[in-house]
């Protein structure tokens, strides 16, 4: 998707558009950017900038506090989209995705024509614009995507490959970043091309083991699948906050906030996570983690939360510039469970109180699901003693 | 002191200490072991202050006491150098801060500390002990010992549960998972009830002391330890004449304070479905299933037909595998899953053929009789649908 979160901003506020629009934190709020809209990235700002230098860049800036609940809300709308003409949908993000449509021509068409079909239904449903690359591999595909952005539309074909990539800088190969292009021009490859010339061998002795990869991209070689569900390994949330907190009453209702928060999401995954990891950022910008193993996995808040405050006890009592939490060791819920013998008096087993408390997140998870993320929280993360 | 011995039997002695010694403890003194030299015996004595262990050589059975005393000598060096000498006798010899040993022309000098420093270590008391044939002592513990728990943080499971009553020495070892359950007659008439938790490492050392399996061994509780004494005996030469005790062997170990789980509700007593299988076969279609799956999904389900076992699994990783083999079976199909590893552990123990099991249905546990007055519990895998 083009500037999603901004292009979503505009879309809701017709008087936007073509104006410089941002979606970030304020600058006094020590706000990053989190998305430009294209008016804007022609000042320079870009995403991950802090919004201080961003309004520095370009002084017009009209920034719009982020409503994450909406981009998720039509990430799902557009994933569900892409739904229709393939199961194998993998998501990179919120409003990026690789599909694989093999064998869906009978059905639907073309590749070209299924890109093109996605294209305007996404724009038909929700108003916004899509940039779609049709190409035989992931690598391809996601350069199409980029090469006409912002509403692009751009097919590759075997045959166009090598005279497509040959021009193109290194560090346009997917999986190279800053240091390693740098690294290639020092060697003298300055486009995929001067990589392409080169035979196997000889980049696997200049290069390592990166050298076979390297030499395979660079021919349009990608043997990578559509993974619809690529097993997630950890799930968390972290925040910087506006300013330092030093109350740990105030952490520690964050710190609830952020345990129900994931361990809603991880219900929704269908996922459950034994290691619980604290995550503390001080004033001076240190950083430490703190984490527990439990006996059993969960995706209970109250459980998470339990973990994570004893872990919060654990950090050195200064001013807290970042706060996170993290559940890792992920399992599918539906994972063959090894039952015990001596139930609540037994360690490994999972306790009495959890299982009464799964009934309790279900029913909670339902009037979330209707009528959204406010509805029902724990009392004690409300901040104000007028919100109780 | 100064002590004669015969190497081999010194060898033997050393070897059997050295198993509690700790390599490092925060107590220098005991890497050590403890010799005693008395008119009558040469004693090693070694302990990790969890587990002790007293091995005595009586004289004229290969030793020779010269002089009596006592010495505190590094164990692991020292065994090691007698494990490598190459003669029929050694000598060892200790004075002040040196203990020599010598085999034919070949010794070496190691320094020694104060024997005061080791810690005291009790005697093995035989009033209100018990007998109990070494070889029925040794099953019990094997029968039961790699059931107890091995992770950390469960306290009281990583011992084997002893209780005397009701005529019987009854052995209980349970990970909460799965349990093993055996006992053997024992007249408890003048005994009072007793229930103790006997840490692992103190009863593989007690099966490990037991030198004659068909000689009696000497069992003790007291407060909060187990005590057990073994001794070797060799018969005399001609008629008549009493057999000679050539070693005695007292070993203790602290036993674990915590609440062993209530065992007793948890073994079925009676069960809807009941299967007999031949041991052998179970065991090798068991593991030839087994090797599909992996440590995330350690599951292999049973499925029972008129006759027939189907034995199953899968993993994401390593594909899917089946089995099947005849047993005796009767009743409506059921089936069952159970991590392989748990089954495939009683069945190593399984003293006979065919090996029965019995569940009532799949949440429920699997009661398999391994041998006579011997069962084995284990809690199957449910998959949350």
């Amino acid at each position: 998707m083009d500037a999603f979160y901004a292009s979503i901003e505009i879309r809701d506020d017709p008087s936007l558009a073509g104006r410089p629009v941002a979606v970030g934190g304020t600058a006094e709020k020590r706000g990053v950017i989190a998305a430009a809209s294209y008016a804007a990235r022609t000042f320079g700002v870009r995403s991950a900038m802090s919004t201080a230098r961003a309004q520095a860049l370009c002084p017009g800036l009209v920034l719009i506090p982020p409503h994450f609940d909406k981009y998720t809300r039509e990430s799902r709308r557009i994933m569900q989209v892409f739904q229709r003409y393939t199961p194998l949908v993998e998501p990179l993000s919120l409003d990026e995705a690789y599909l694989d449509v093999a064998g869906c021509e009978r059905l639907f068409g073309s590749a070209d024509s299924i890109g093109m079909r996605i294209k305007h239904e996404i724009l038909r449903e929700t108003g916004l614009v899509a940039s779609i690359g049709v190409a035989p591999t992931k690598f391809l595909a996601k350069l199409a995507s980029d090469m006409d952005k912002p509403d692009g539309f751009r097919v590759i074909h075997a045959e166009q490959v090598p005279a497509l990539l040959a021009p193109l800088p290194v560090g346009r190969i997917h999986g190279i970043g800053e240091r390693t292009a740098k690294r290639l021009e020092r060697l003298g490859y300055r486009t995929i091309g001067d990589l392409a010339a080169r035979s196997r061998e000889e980049l696997e002795r200049e290069l390592g083991s990166l050298g076979g990869w390297v030499h395979e991209l660079a021919r349009g070689i990608d043997p990578r699948r559509v993974t619809p569900r690529r097993p997630e390994k950890s799930h968390g949330m972290e925040r910087t906050f506006e300013r330092d907190i030093a109350s740990r009453e105030e952490l520690r209702r964050h710190l609830m906030e952020f345990c129900e928060e994931v361990a809603y999401d991880l219900r929704h995954r269908g996922l459950r996570g034994r290691t619980i990891t604290l995550k503390a950022r001080f004033a001076d910008f240190e950083t430490i983690t703190r984490s527990k193993t439990l006996d059993f996995a969960t995706h209970l808040g109250p459980r998470i939360y339990a973990v994570a405050r004893e872990l919060l006890e654990r950090v050195p009592e200064h001013p807290l510039r970042l706060l996170g939490v993290q559940v890792s060791g992920l399992e599918d819920v539906r994972a063959p469970l090894q039952q015990t013998l001596f139930g609540e008096a037994d360690a490994l087993a999972v306790p009495e109180r959890d299982q009464k408390l799964e009934r309790v997140a279900a029913g909670l998870d339902k009037l979330r699901d209707k009528y959204g993320a406010a509805a029902v929280r724990p009392a004690s993360t409300l901040a104000q003693a007028g919100e109780r | 002191m100064k002590v004669t011995c015969n190497r081999e039997r010194l060898r033997e002695a050393l070897a059997v200490v050295n198993n509690v010694v700790p390599i490092k403890s925060p107590r220098p003194a005991v890497e050590n072991l403890f010799f005693s030299a008395t008119d009558g015996a040469l004693e090693l004595v070694g302990t990790d202050m969890e587990v002790s262990i007293r091995f005595r050589i009586l004289g004229g059975s290969g030793v020779d006491i010269a002089e009596t005393g006592t010495a505190l000598v590094p164990a692991r060096v020292a065994s090691d150098f007698v494990r490598d000498l190459d003669c029929d006798v050694v000598v060892i010899e200790a004075n002040g801060d040196r203990c020599s040993i010598r085999g034919g022309d070949d010794h070496c000098e190691l320094p020694i500390i104060d024997p005061e420093e080791f810690p005291p270590i009790m005697r093995f008391e035989s009033k209100g002990a018990f007998a109990l044939q070494g070889g029925t002592f040794s099953k019990l513990v094997h029968r039961t010992i790699f059931a107890a728990a091995k992770e950390q943080g469960r306290y009281a499971m990583h011992g084997v549960l002893i209780e005397l009553a009701e005529d019987a020495i009854k052995f209980v070892a349970t990970d909460g998972r799965r349990l093993a359950i055996t006992q053997s007659p024992l007249d408890t008439r003048s005994m009072p009830p007793r229930r103790a938790i006997v840490p692992t490492k103190g009863l593989s050392l007690f099966s490990r002391v037991v030198r004659e399996p068909l000689a009696n061994v000497e069992i003790q509780f007291t407060e909060n330890q187990m005590a057990l004494k073994a001794r070797a005996v060799v018969l005399p030469d001609g008629e008549g004449g009493e057999p000679r005790v050539t070693e005695e062997i007292e070993a203790f170990a602290r036993l674990i304070e915590g609440e062993f789980p209530k065992y007793t509700t948890v073994i079925p007593n009676s069960s809807e479905n009941s299967v007999e299988a031949e041991t052998d076969l179970l065991t090798r279609k068991l593991r030839l299933v087994a090797n599909v799956t992996s440590a995330e999904t350690r599951a292999v389900k049973l499925s029972f037909g008129k006759g027939e076992l189907e034995i199953k699994a899968r993993s994401p990783a390593r594909g899917e595998a089946s089995a099947r083999l005849p047993v005796d079976f009767k009743g409506k199909p059921v089936d069952i899953a159970f991590n392989p590893d748990f089954v495939l552990d009683g069945l190593k123990n399984c003293e006979m053929t065919p090996v029965r099991l019995e569940f009532r249905d799949r949440q429920s546990p699997g009661k398999f009789k391994l041998g006579e007055d011997y069962h084995y519990v284990v809690m199957p895998i449910t998959v949350e649908t």
